[in-house]
């Protein structure tokens, strides 16, 4: 069971906050500063590639069907909280013995005409193969609070790392939301597939029961899908029908540990060619699901077809170069990291032929 | 700082929040392992570019230019960060020098080490000691950013041609009189033309009492204590005045030189006279009416006259001036724009007489808004016939573009006030002794009173100082119609 602590630890949300678990970000800050402490005085190798990871996971699936007709919506303009949650994780640099990485996540919501948004992090790390197995079951044992199912696996590897991590926070900013928000609807990145390492299905089922509680409907959009039908990605199938509308899927099969919590549907919400993805709490009734993207429609600002709230959770958690050199920054300054420039191979050994390691 | 990237005699320096430079500022780029340093001036500020600069911004105003308000919860304090580099900014140089040995060359030849070099500001005294702008008769011009005091050489100024210009009331005059007093100070003899009566007063303070000076400033107003007689005047000096100021025709010149040598035959050089011959003389009448046209025109001007005694005073204080320095002020303030050239083409012609004969050392003229009383053809004398005599210019102007060109590049000296217009700034800027992104970054920004002063007096570093206050009473305010109320 997650120990529940009162909000008087966490004033920043200004949002209705009942109970909210503060023991991840605690553990992040703790194992953050923890972590740095080992690396100072050492070199620091610079990326000639930075690269960004949006936790983003999806199992490719077989055997979908698209029903044919789509199911038209018309915008409700009830006022109704619309909130969104993204995290974002990037390596910052190498050391002798490890990668320094960052990692920030976002919630927005929108209430009252306003997007109002908390931004935790960046929290930077120091991870090593000997400290990571550390750094990740402190952390998992921070969210999960008791043994579970997770924590019979190994640890991730060295390259994994940033992704765990942001999925670990991502995970406790979606409970918190599903927590703290009554009647309102929550939106994911990405989709209700649980059973990877990343989407421990007992967690989302609790997130997901979580939100129902109070009375939430939990929507997760993905920008990328794998999914095709008769061979075409689900969401370049054009349909002569005018949007706003959804269009269901059925037949969606996964291989165990592999879990599906959502219902899949394609959905078209502004004009022009754009679709995405959308998981929907499987467990809320058809009517449920239908009326909860209505209101999102009439509650939210659309650009291709892509919810505002949402979008702005990326934006505001996504790393911008400027943050990794103030990073880099950072870590050279408060704890005396000797940036060095190692050669890039790719670069050495092929000239202008080298597109450089993050992009081997 | 950290020296970025060297282009010809351009350098791109990187500096962060806590290190603050402005246009103007020297900085000392010094390679301990070469043994040697840059000396470079600031001539603009930018910001860096930083990678995601855009991003960071876009993203502050998502919501069609709203700002999203929110909560960072920022443990590790990286905030602070992010805004140091954000707020990097980039400063261009000029490199002016290079230091070797404790002294300097104008090379910018070799490259500093970007890694190792170390980049520090350098005060002005330290620059006016590196460049030995000092000497021995010291002219104060005014205290420099960092509280030093900046000073030239009198002698700087000596066989030389300045210019001195900027906008409207940016203190161009203010920086004249200082000149000219210091220059006095020093013996020498200073001849203005006082296009709106500004310099009358430089031997008052400014509550109207005399200042030390006083006995060495001399007020000549033409037509009034300020008068020439025709005996006095050589021939050819009156002919530019007809030619020139009065625009006589070829053939009336030529019967006006025959009636001259026979009234000086006779001795009988008067005005009276002069009338009475052109009267007489057998000559066409259409040259009789163009002479007697001119003849009047002299006349009217009242700057002639028959009584010698009344014709003295120039000759007079020129020679007291000679003796214990002094200015010569020519008032030209209520003077018609004819009158204006008759008294100009006179004076030049005098001097050059008294300097051919050395009667006169040398003389500094200080000239405002030449262009409304030098003929055309003066400006190349001004530059190069008459340096030889010793007639050295300070142009005062709030008009460069009235300036010629050639009077640009051969400039020695530029006192610089704030232009804010392109096409001013391009005019000044073809100077020789001066870069262009010089002139037109530093002198774009210059608060009034400040003045960018380039050339020989400052070794050729650029310096930029607020001109000195002076107890002199102020003369040629703009007359306003509001005063009182303001």
């Amino acid at each position: 069971m997650i120990q529940q602590h009162t909000i008087a630890t966490t004033p920043k949300y200004n949002f209705p906050q009942p109970t909210i678990d503060t023991t991840l970000p605690q553990r992040l800050i703790e194992l953050s500063i923890h972590s740095l402490k080992h690396v100072q005085n050492q070199p620091i190798q610079l990326n000639q590639q930075t690269l960004q990871q949006n936790s983003n996971t999806e199992t490719p699936t077989q055997t979908l069907q698209l029903k044919p007709q789509p199911i038209p919506l018309k915008p409700k303009h009830e006022e109704t909280i619309v909130a969104a949650v993204d995290t974002s994780s990037i390596k910052i640099g190498e050391t002798t013995t490890g990668i320094l990485i960052a990692v920030r996540g976002a919630n927005v919501w929108k209430q009252n005409r306003n997007y109002r948004y908390v931004r935790l992090g960046p929290f930077v790390f120091h991870i090593t193969e000997e400290n990571k197995r550390e750094v990740y079951s402190a952390l998992q044992r921070a969210y999960f609070n008791s043994p579970h199912e997770h924590n019979h696996q190994s640890s991730p590897n060295l390259l994994q790392m940033p992704t765990r991590i942001a999925s670990l926070l991502e995970r406790w900013l979606q409970t918190t939301l599903s927590k703290t928000i009554s009647n309102g609807l929550i939106l994911f990145d990405g989709s209700l597939t649980s059973g990877t390492p990343d989407t421990p299905t007992q967690l989302i089922r609790e997130t997901l029961e979580a939100a129902r509680k109070r009375r939430n409907i939990v929507l997760a959009f993905s920008k990328m899908t794998n999914l095709r039908f008769n061979g075409h990605l689900i969401t370049d199938i054009p349909l002569g029908h005018k949007p706003p509308y959804l269009l269901e899927t059925a037949g969606l099969t996964t291989k165990p540990p592999v879990v599906l919590l959502g219902d899949v549907y394609v959905a078209r919400l502004t004009k022009g060619n754009y679709a995405f993805r959308l998981d929907i709490d499987k467990e809320a009734s058809p009517g449920q699901k239908i009326d909860a993207v209505e209101k999102l429609l009439g509650n939210d600002l659309f650009s291709q077809s892509y919810p505002e709230t949402l979008r702005l959770a990326h934006i505001l958690c996504t790393f911008t170069a400027n943050e990794v050199i103030a990073m880099q920054h950072f870590t050279t300054r408060k704890h005396r990291l000797r940036i060095i420039n190692r050669p890039d191979m790719h670069r050495l050994l092929f000239g202008p032929f080298g597109r450089g390691e993050g992009n081997s | 700082m950290k020296l970025y990237k060297k282009e010809g005699n351009i350098l791109q320096i990187l500096s962060f929040p806590n290190e603050t430079v402005e246009k103007g500022d020297y900085l000392l780029i010094e390679d301990a392992d070469a043994g040697k340093a840059l000396i470079a001036q600031v001539i603009d500020v930018q910001f860096a570019s930083i990678p995601g600069i855009l991003e960071e911004l876009l993203r502050s105003l998502p919501d069609g230019g709203e700002l999203v308000q929110g909560e960072d919860f920022d443990p590790l304090e990286i905030a602070p960060h992010i805004t140091y580099i954000q707020d990097a900014s980039l400063i261009v140089c000029k490199i002016r020098a290079t230091v070797e040995n404790e002294s300097l060359t104008p090379s910018s030849s070799w490259l500093p080490s970007r890694s190792q070099s170390t980049i520090k500001k350098v005060p002005i005294p330290t620059l006016l000691k590196l460049a030995r702008i000092d000497g021995k008769l010291p002219i104060v011009l005014g205290g420099t950013k960092d509280a030093s005091l900046l000073t030239i050489d009198a002698s700087s100024l000596d066989g030389r041609l300045n210019i001195i210009t900027g906008k409207k009331e940016t203190g161009k005059s203010h920086l004249s009189k200082l000149l000219i007093l210091d220059m006095i100070r020093y013996k020498t003899t200073v001849v203005v033309f006082d296009l709106n009566g500004e310099y009358l007063s430089l031997g008052m303070t400014a509550d109207g009492k005399r200042n030390a000076h006083h006995d060495k400033i001399h007020v000549l107003s033409p037509s009034q204590n300020f008068k020439v007689a025709l005996k006095q005047v050589h021939l050819h000096i009156l002919l530019e005045i007809l030619i020139h100021a009065l625009h006589l025709p070829g053939t009336s010149a030529r019967e006006f030189r025959r009636i001259w040598q026979s009234l000086k035959e006779r001795d009988n050089l008067t005005l009276r006279e002069l009338g009475e011959a052109i009267r007489v003389w057998h000559c066409n009448q259409h040259v009789r009416d163009a002479l007697f046209s001119r003849y009047y025109a002299l006349v009217n001007s009242g700057f002639f006259t028959d009584n010698v005694a009344e014709a003295t005073l120039l000759e007079e204080c020129l020679f007291r001036a000679r003796e214990q320095g002094g200015a010569i002020i020519i008032n030209l303030k209520n003077t018609s724009p004819i009158d204006r050239q008759i008294v100009v083409e006179y004076l030049l012609g005098k001097l050059v007489e008294l300097l051919t004969s050395w009667r006169l050392k040398a003389v500094f003229l200080f000239a405002e808004e030449a262009h409304l009383y030098l003929r055309e053809t003066y400006w190349d004398d001004i530059v190069t016939r008459m340096r030889h005599f010793g007639i050295f210019t300070t142009f005062i102007t709030n008009q460069p573009d009235t300036i010629r060109e050639n009077i640009y590049r051969q400039a020695d000296n530029i006192f610089l006030f704030n232009f804010t217009n392109e096409h001013d700034l391009e005019v000044v800027s073809r100077a020789a002794r001066v870069d262009a992104e010089t002139v037109k970054s530093i002198a774009r920004d210059l608060p009034p009173h400040h003045c960018l002063v380039l050339g020989k007096v400052v070794k050729d570093f650029p310096m930029v100082a607020k001109v000195k206050a002076l107890d002199v009473k102020t003369m040629g305010e703009t007359r306003l119609f509001f005063k009182e109320m303001n």
